[in-house]
């Protein structure tokens, strides 16, 4: 274990509504934190649980999941889907003993640079708070 | 004589850039002349009307398609000179200065404000435009630069000039579109408010403009001591000023819930009270704004006038009139929602091009016009001709497309030909990575010749290179050259803002001779050089996302572009105004159209019309017999149809027999009817009648001595949640008559809907129009005491009259609208309408859908008039001249590609089982079950790409190209290695 520990954080984020937010953060030189790393998907509704879950057997401190505001997902609907199954995969981290908190959905439109920045710096605080993810070090088989 | 083909437009109002981007598709060149110095210069002022507090940036999208299109012109700091010939043959002289700093090639590296020595305040003298965050817009503040050349000198792309000069230009265009901006009240419109005393008083613009990078957040209202308010009122202005002052567009009312409701969900515990004269809500969905804004716990106060005055440093004082009673109340701060006034460039567009103000002085339009002005070629559009919201500038810029092709010559632009792509299945993988140093400045700051080393070690990777940039016309081609050079067959671009310039990402790729399927670009400025400052770590996250990017695009696969013909064929049905103005309009441009109307009679509501109304209507209908192009069924309807965008199928049913069509496009225009109201005696009664009875049995004479109106009824109820738009004119119109012939009028209402640049409202105070105003749910009765007739308020009192006249409102032909609804796919809204954007905008139409290159929510299937909602018949115009233009743009395509034709979801055969999961979760219909092959299809043409479909499959057999399931895992593979 390095002493100087770095989360490791991953967030899908939807192709309209965050992507375009995390572009405009971006443009206008707003502070994001370094450990997050960025997965574009159409929709939220393409974030497959499979991929939520495959990022934490790899070992990933936290991920984040963010689509359009309810009700004006690009694609009418999936938003809801995506946070259908973000209660679902809390539930399953739990009996995984893994802490929910490491997974966070958030509704982020293409203007909200702001409140792009902010969430992924407070969600980056808060995995730093709650430590490495002990999957790192344990091996699945 | 030979006509011009190109249109110019002057200013930059809404309704001119629909205009600019209609004709652009139609096939026109356009040159746009932008009065300010950047895109958004004066349009800001738009944008910013709307008090959507969200998500705008789609609304800056146009100004991108336009470049990509290539076929606007457009020249800052512009201004008209001369207007001379006509129309189809215009000489127009302007005035144009370049921009400073050209944000066509500027790559907002900031280099320029690095190097700037003035440090004024917190920003320099050359900055980045606060409130436009979709783009940089770098301005200069010319008082402070001392005009060193730093920053001309720094420029990686020479964008930065500081010096330009003015130059006056000649071109020759065969129609001319006015689409000048309005003018702000000033303070001195706005006296009565204080406005510009004290901090407390703002206008809703500024704080719309304020939020717009925050959304609308505690902040936004926050007062320089750093105190957040807990007291509000929101004032509609232009209803407590002169007519004249400032004009109220129609969604001022509206606006004004919208921020009661905004206030209260930021601050629950907070006190707001929206002031205003009536709600003058009467566009779609807006009368909901209203019960939503009164369920939130917003205050209504509907007062007769009202002003505002500085109580002290952080108290607004306000002193309002109700019922004749003085009130008075102290708020800590106060929000005004100001009208337009009329532009101020009027007088000088008098002078030169000739077109004539009307008495409000505003430009003015030719009676059952849209935007023709008293000048042959010579258009206006927007806020120039009255006071306007977003929709119907937007209708006005696609109507004038409609009514300025007859002076149009043959088409003279044509999108450059995409460039050919290699078929990639038949070589070898080669990955290439090509790091961008934005000209140079990415050096400075990071080892980019280190990462290239330590990328071309990566085993897959066959080639790495450093590039100069990938955004600017020259270093496109130049990278697209050097992509070719290299040979390989897949590509990862690392550069900055992959949404915002994406365009210009995908054309790189593109003219390298490679779908774009086969790339991927990574954000390589924000995510790593704005994030980090040591450069080992750089160097180790850069690696990470090059490592991630070239997993996925191992993976990626080429896919063709689907096209498809395009019927050449319209189908309209019902042959209302609106139908038969869309027919015509259409056929008159050589398509052919087919007619079909559920009566006997063409005409639709004409019996509702006054003369000169009924006299176009006729004119219209002899037009469309006597078209060629036109087919008319009468006594017929829609029996199927499917299919989809551009090549529907079915039949229609005339005379018990079906009759097969073919059709590219479907225009709805069912129209509606007028509410049979049930009480008020009315039908038990012969003195109880409707408006419109009263309109057919006006000759002059005189009807009864004491004449009593009430409005709304059968509308703003539970049955009928909203304002049906025409009847208050109408009952203002009517009552001008009667007055007119000596009866005394009484106008019992709830709110008075009197809008447009006519005050009806005013007139009829001055003639001596009683008005009264009763509570929302308290209707006044109408009682039969032995032969005499009585109104009776509400509040007891008793007026014996003669006539009772009832203004019913507007009713949708719900069976008949979920009849084709339910056939054809379409949406229908809550009150029985035709819907036309799915989404839960608080206006009538979201800018987002407005501006899709096929439009609203099902792929051209368009509702007009009527059936869309309640309109009056200048409105009905306008939406079928909207819907024609619309129409006309796609009819005169041959092919089409499918409207997401790079990332579609497809299914493999062998895996699917046909569970249809993913059917169900389909929000476009595009998912079916072959029934022969027992497994899932996806229609290319109706699938938008979302996804959903591929995260439900059970098997993993849907997939989506360019997002398939295992080139995410290689990527979260790769970046957590």
């Amino acid at each position: 274990m390095n002493d100087e520990y770095t989360p490791r954080i991953v967030g899908f984020l939807c192709n309209w509504c965050s992507y375009t937010g995390a572009d405009l953060a971006g443009v206008s030189r707003l502070k994001v934190p370094p450990s997050l790393r960025i997965i574009r998907v159409m929709c939220s509704g393409r974030i497959d649980p499979l991929f939520v879950l495959k990022a934490f057997l790899k070992g990933i401190d936290g991920v984040m999941m963010m689509g359009c505001h309810p009700g004006e997902c690009h694609y009418q609907k999936g938003n809801y889907n995506a946070r259908r199954r973000f209660i679902l995969l809390q539930k399953i981290l739990e009996a995984f003993d893994l802490e929910p908190e490491r997974l966070g959905i958030w509704w982020v439109s293409a203007s909200e640079a702001t409140k792009y920045a902010k969430v992924t710096t407070e969600f980056a605080k808060e995995i730093e708070k709650i430590g490495p993810s002990p999957v790192a070090n344990e091996i699945f088989l | 004589m030979a006509k011009e083909s190109s249109v110019l437009i002057y200013g930059t109002n809404l309704g001119g850039y629909r205009a600019a981007y209609a004709l652009c598709k139609k096939g026109h060149k356009v040159i746009l002349l932008n009065r300010g110095s950047y895109v958004d210069d004066i349009r800001n002022q738009t944008l910013s009307q709307l008090p959507l507090d969200f998500c705008w940036m789609c609304g800056h999208f146009p100004q991108r398609l336009f470049k990509a299109l290539g076929c606007v012109q457009d020249f800052y700091n512009a201004e008209l000179l001369e207007v001379s010939g006509q129309a189809g043959d215009f000489t127009v002289k302007f005035k144009t200065k370049p921009q400073v700093v050209n944000n066509f090639i500027c790559t907002e590296c900031d280099e320029c404000i690095e190097v700037c020595p003035e440090v004024v305040g917190d920003r320099k003298a050359i900055y980045v435009h606060p409130e436009i965050g979709w783009e940089n817009i770098y301005l200069i503040d010319w008082e402070n630069c001392t005009k060193c050349g730093k920053c001309e000198e720094v420029c990686p792309t020479d964008a930065l000039k500081l010096e330009r000069s003015e130059e006056v230009q000649e071109v020759k265009v065969a129609a001319i579109i006015l689409a000048l901006e309005y003018n702000d009240p000033t303070i001195e419109d706005l006296k009565n408010f204080s406005f510009g005393k004290s901090p407390s008083i703002v206008k809703n613009s500024e704080i719309a403009r304020n939020s717009l990078l925050t959304n609308f957040v505690k902040d936004s209202v926050k007062l320089p001591s750093g105190k957040i308010p807990q007291n509000f009122a929101v004032v509609v202005t232009p209803h407590f000023n002169n007519h004249g002052t400032e004009y109220e567009s129609y969604n001022l009312s509206v606006s004004a819930a919208y921020r009661g409701v905004r206030l209260k969900e930021i601050l629950p515990e907070s006190d707001v009270t929206i002031f205003l004269k009536d709600y003058r809500g009467f566009g779609k969905r807006h009368y909901r704004w209203y019960k939503k804004a009164l369920d939130a716990g917003v205050h209504i106060e509907k007062v007769d006038d009202i002003k505002a005055s500085p109580k002290n440093k952080e108290e607004v004082n306000l002193q309002y009139e109700k019922d004749g009673k003085s009130h008075e109340k102290t708020v800590e701060y106060t929000i005004l929602i100001n009208g337009q006034k009329s532009p101020n460039l009027m007088k000088d567009m008098s002078e030169i091009c000739g077109v004539k103000a009307d008495e409000n002085g505003f430009c003015n339009i030719k009676p059952f016009s849209c935007s023709e002005t008293d000048v042959d070629g010579i258009f206006a559009v927007g806020e120039f001709t009255g006071p306007k919201g977003n929709p119907e500038a937007i209708w006005e810029g696609c109507a004038t497309l409609t009514e300025s092709l007859k002076y149009l010559g043959e088409t003279n632009f044509k999108p450059p030909a995409p460039p050919s792509l290699r078929n990639v299945d038949v070589e070898e993988k080669k990955i290439g990575v090509f790091i961008c140093s934005c000209f140079g400045t990415f050096n400075d700051k990071m080892d980019l010749n280190d990462l290239k080393e330590t990328v071309e070690a990566i085993p897959d990777v066959s080639h790495a290179e450093i590039i100069k940039g990938c955004c600017t016309p020259p270093s496109i081609k130049e990278t697209a050259e050097l992509i070719k050079k290299s040979g390989v067959n897949r590509v990862v671009l690392a550069v900055c803002t992959p949404i915002q310039k994406l365009l210009k990402f995908r054309k790189t790729v593109m003219m390298a001779g490679l779908n774009p399927l086969l790339s991927e670009f990574l954000r390589l400025r924000e995510d790593v050089i704005n994030v980090h400052k040591d450069k080992v770590k750089m160097l180790e996250k850069s690696l990470t996302l090059i490592k991630a990017a070239v997993a996925k695009t191992k993976k990626s696969v080429q896919n063709p572009t689907l096209k498809e013909s395009f019927t050449p064929h319209a189908l309209v049905i019902g042959a209302g105004l609106s139908g038969l103005t869309c027919a015509s309009e259409i056929a008159d441009n050589g398509f052919q159209v087919t007619l079909i109307e559920k009566n006997e009679n063409l005409g639709g509501n004409e019996k509702y019309f006054d003369k000169q109304q009924k006299e176009y209507l006729d004119k219209l209908i002899s037009k469309v017999k006597d078209n060629q192009n036109i087919k008319v069924y009468q006594k017929a309807e829609l029996k199927r149809m499917s299919g989809y965008a551009g090549n529907f199928y079915g039949a229609i049913l005339s005379e018990k027999k079906e009759i097969p069509i073919d059709v590219g496009v479907i225009v709805l225009a069912t129209g509606a009817k007028e509410h049979k109201p049930k009480e008020f005696l009315y039908g038990e009664d012969q003195r109880v009648i409707t408006q419109t009875e009263l309109q057919n049995n006006l000759n002059g004479k005189k009807i009864g001595n004491q004449v009593v109106m009430i409005q709304c009824v059968g509308s703003k109820n539970d049955e009928h949640p909203y304002c049906s738009r025409v009847c208050c004119n109408q009952a203002l119109k009517n009552a001008l008559s009667l007055k007119e012939t000596g009866s005394e009028v009484t106008i019992l209402y709830r709110d008075m809907t009197n809008y447009g640049k006519e005050n009806y409202y005013q007139k009829a105070l001055d003639s001596g129009v009683k008005f009264i105003r009763f509570e929302d749910n308290k209707y006044p009765e109408v009682k039969k005491n032995a032969d005499a007739l009585e109104v009776i308020k509400s509040d007891g009192e008793k007026i014996k009259v003669d006539l009772v006249v009832l203004s019913t409102g507007i009713e949708p032909d719900e069976e008949n609208n979920r009849n084709l609804s339910n056939l054809l796919g379409y949406p229908m809204d809550k009150d029985g309408f035709f819907d036309s954007d799915v989404n839960v905008y608080p206006y009538e139409e979201s800018i987002k859908r407005l501006f899709k290159p096929y439009e609203w929510a099902t792929n051209c299937i368009y509702p007009v008039g009527l059936a869309h909602s309640p309109r009056a018949f200048e409105e009905s115009i306008l939406t079928a001249r909207d819907i024609a233009g619309r129409a006309l743009i796609l009819l005169g395509k041959k092919m089409l590609p499918a409207p997401n034709a790079m990332y579609i979801a497809e299914v493999k055969d062998a895996l699917c089982m046909g569970c249809g999961i993913c059917v169900d979760v389909c929000a476009y219909s595009a998912r079916a079950i072959d029934i022969e092959k027992k497994i899932a299809v996806v229609h290319p043409f109706l699938c938008d790409s979302c996804g959903s479909c591929v995260s439900v499959c059970p098997n993993d057999a849907s997939y989506l190209r360019d997002f398939m399931s295992n080139q995410t895992i290689s990527t979260l593979d790769a970046l957590l290695a």
